[in-house]
């Protein structure tokens, strides 16, 4: 029996991970396995061994549609987007304090959700 | 509680009972030497894996393995057994509990020296040994000695990891192309011939289940076969009968295997056995 | 910012000015990206240098992992190896990616290394015959290695640089595991003692040699000045080495140990460490794989990796022929 000397069992796969239950996940490292089954019970043991996971995923990288560097470099966007953000309705507090009243800023709105609990 | 009597809840009531006592200690020497010897065999494996990456993740299944035996050592010096340190490292051969199977060497060579392990008889013995922790443990998170069945809720959680992997590695290789079936198939028969030597409780067992120590072996070993042949069912290839073959490592039997273990394991130890390490 | 660029349409010179314009502002160079040829060559030669050498740097200290005189130093040690063999896989993947164009991968890197042609580090080829070896290494090959690795934290490559930020903040676990094992030792018995004594002698050459030679005039060979012009580390091997007598002579001293080389003293005017040089011949003879524990070590792994070669084989997905 002749083989590509088992060439082709280092595939490679891409390892992402969250921290804790609700975090988003993060990708951390690559390794080479077989198949996604090992790249699995490789993954946490090669890159989290001191540190919490809540959840794991590893996808092949091949699956992966990456950037050219062209690409990447061609990211950039004019510096004109201040209309997507709060930026220049400042004089709103000045005005809602005329009519008695407090403007509903980023910090006001998000305490709607209530407390984290600890 | 065990059916048998009272939850014994610490060590100072253990010890008031010589009976419990002896049954408890004896099923703790086979649980912390067990552990102990296997996780020796796994770490000579040590940059020897099939991959890099495997080796790491083995090595953090023996870190957690000799992690519980550490935990059971320590179970053992509470009970007055002596330092933990020195139960792993002083006692002889004819004095450990381990199940021969644990103790075999890992294939011919040295671990310094052309070792020429093998593999399929690691994930064998690994996955049928995890297989058998795991029944073991959800039995003793019920047993009747309270500080033993706090540390079975403990170490529970380290072992689904560990049979994944191992079970991973079983199926996968035991369903490959090429040779890989017939090495899996040699080493499950090897590993069957003194797998009985891990589901033992040895000598003291009627005493350790009438106790409430532990579930009875027949108990243990029925759901041990259960689990097994739900693996092995869709397999091309099926379990032997377990035996004893070579020994009941419960009774002080053990192969000259373990002597080299044993020298090799307290060599810095034996240097000497008072000082600071 | 850069601007927008056709990669297509550029020459190679303008490429190559594009790229060096990114690195001298802190841009990281990501694998895909464009790299020059001696940039890529250089990295594949240090990184896969750099991997291998720990790959093989777990081989040493093998042999102590299971005779290590405690559970607990059973344990640290178990765990500290398995972060050397955790470092080389880092290394190996961000080596292993540099390499892919040119259509290696790590079954080529591990061919090599059993040709010779892929050097390990040196001090892995020297021999660590007691358990004060062991602490030895993990105390000043490690805080050697910190010094290195610590030095290119800020690579103009950015996947190194990420694997070294894992590597190192593992190193700080690895450094306090050796001086948990010297300071016993220190504090020990006599016998303890002449156990660390007796690996300092032993080492003390191999420790300068780490670092590598002051200039290339010394052994025909240092890739110093090119690494340090692509910005994959800033300080010079001479540097390095006096970071680490800084770091490290007073420390040795400090438990009474002495260091074999009774010409070492620090040069005030100079503001640097005298000492007497290794033998650098010796140093060319270790890394061509003439060490004392070089053919045992290569022999290790030659057999580990042919040995498992059926469960390679077994579970390549398609290659196999059956």
């Amino acid at each position: 029996m002749t083989t590509n000397n088992g060439r082709d069992f280092y595939q490679e796969f891409e390892v992402f991970s969250s921290k804790s239950n609700g975090d988003q996940v993060q990708h951390q490292f690559s390794l080479l396995a077989p198949n996604e089954e090992i790249a699995l019970v490789m993954a946490q043991e090669n890159f989290m061994r001191r540190q919490p996971v809540a959840d794991i995923w590893v996808v092949k990288r091949s699956n992966v549609r990456k950037m050219t560097q062209e690409e990447k470099e061609s990211l950039h966007r004019l510096d004109n987007k201040e209309y997507r953000t709060t930026k220049g309705y400042g004089y709103l507090k000045k005005k809602w304090r005329h009519y008695e009243q407090n403007i509903l800023d980023e910090k006001e709105i998000l305490s709607w959700g209530g407390e984290e609990k600890q | 509680m065990g059916r048998g009597g009272e939850t014994m809840k610490s060590a100072q009531e253990a010890k008031a009972d010589q009976n419990y006592q002896a049954a408890l200690t004896e099923l703790l020497y086979q649980l912390a030497d067990d552990d102990f010897i296997i996780a020796f065999r796994g770490s000579e494996w040590l940059g020897l894996a099939p991959h890099i990456e495997e080796d790491v993740a083995f090595s953090s299944i023996n870190q957690d393995t000799m992690g519980h035996a550490a935990i059971y050592y320590q179970l053992l010096e509470d009970l007055g057994q002596g330092d933990a340190d020195a139960l792993a490292h002083g006692r002889e051969a004819s004095q450990r509990k381990n199940a021969v199977l644990l103790e075999e060497v890992n294939g011919p060579g040295h671990y310094l020296k052309k070792p020429l392990y093998d593999w399929a008889f690691a994930v064998v013995r690994h996955y049928f040994y995890a297989q058998a922790k795991k029944i073991r443990i959800e039995s003793l998170k019920n047993s009747s000695y309270q500080p033993l069945a706090d540390a079975a809720v403990k170490i529970n959680m380290e072992l689904y990891y560990h049979l994944l992997h191992w079970k991973t590695w079983f199926t996968q290789l035991a369903t490959a192309k090429g040779e890989a079936p017939e090495r899996m198939k040699n080493a499950i028969e090897k590993v069957s011939a003194d797998m009985g030597g891990v589901l033992a409780l040895g000598p003291k067992e009627e005493e350790m289940a009438a106790l409430g120590l532990i579930e009875s072996e027949e108990v243990l070993t029925q759901r041990w076969n259960r689990e097994m042949e739900k693996v092995f069912a869709p397999l091309p290839m099926s379990l032997p009968a377990v035996e004893m073959k070579r020994g009941d490592g419960r009774s002080g039997v053990h192969t000259s295997d373990l002597d080299s273990a044993l020298t090799t394991l307290s060599e810095v130890y034996k240097q000497d056995p008072v000082a600071s390490w | 910012m850069s601007t927008t660029l056709s990669y297509d349409r550029l020459s190679e010179e303008e490429k190559h000015a594009h790229f060096m314009e990114r690195i001298e502002q802190g841009d990281k160079i990501e694998a895909d990206d464009w790299m020059p040829d001696e940039y890529r060559m250089t990295l594949i030669k240090l990184i896969s240098m750099h991997g291998i050498s720990e790959i093989m740097g777990a081989l040493p200290e093998k042999e102590w992992v299971p005779k290590a005189p405690s559970l607990r130093r059973k344990l640290g040690i178990m765990a500290k190896v398995q972060d050397e063999m955790g470092h080389g896989q880092l290394l190996l993947r961000v080596a292993e990616d540099l390499m892919k164009p040119l259509g290696k991968t790590r079954e080529e890197i591990m061919q090599d290394l059993f040709r010779g042609d892929l050097k390990f580090h040196n001090v892995f080829h020297m021999p660590a015959p007691t358990w004060g070896d062991a602490g030895l290494i993990g105390w000043l090959v490690d805080g050697a290695a910190i010094i290195t690795q610590t030095n290119m934290l800020k690579a103009s490559y950015g996947p190194y640089a990420r694997a070294l930020k894992r590597i190192c903040a593992e190193e700080v676990f690895h450094a306090q595991h050796g001086e948990a094992i010297i300071m016993a030792l220190a504090e020990g018995t006599e016998e303890q003692r002449a156990l660390i004594q007796d690996a300092i002698d032993r080492w003390w050459e191999s420790l300068l040699m780490f670092f590598g030679p002051a200039s290339s005039s010394t052994t025909g060979a240092s890739k110093q000045d090119t690494t340090i012009k692509y910005r994959i580390r800033t300080k010079t091997n001479e540097e390095l080495r006096q970071a680490f007598l800084d770091k490290y002579i007073p420390r040795v001293l400090s438990l009474g140990l002495t260091i074999p080389d009774e010409t070492l003293h620090y040069d005030k005017e100079k503001g640097k460490w005298a000492y007497r040089q290794p033998d650098w011949n010796k140093f060319k003879e270790i890394v061509r794989n003439n060490g004392p524990k070089s053919k045992d070590r290569l022999d290790l792994r030659i057999t580990a990796y042919e040995n498992n070669a059926w469960v390679r084989e077994a579970l390549s997905p398609d290659g196999a022929v059956v």
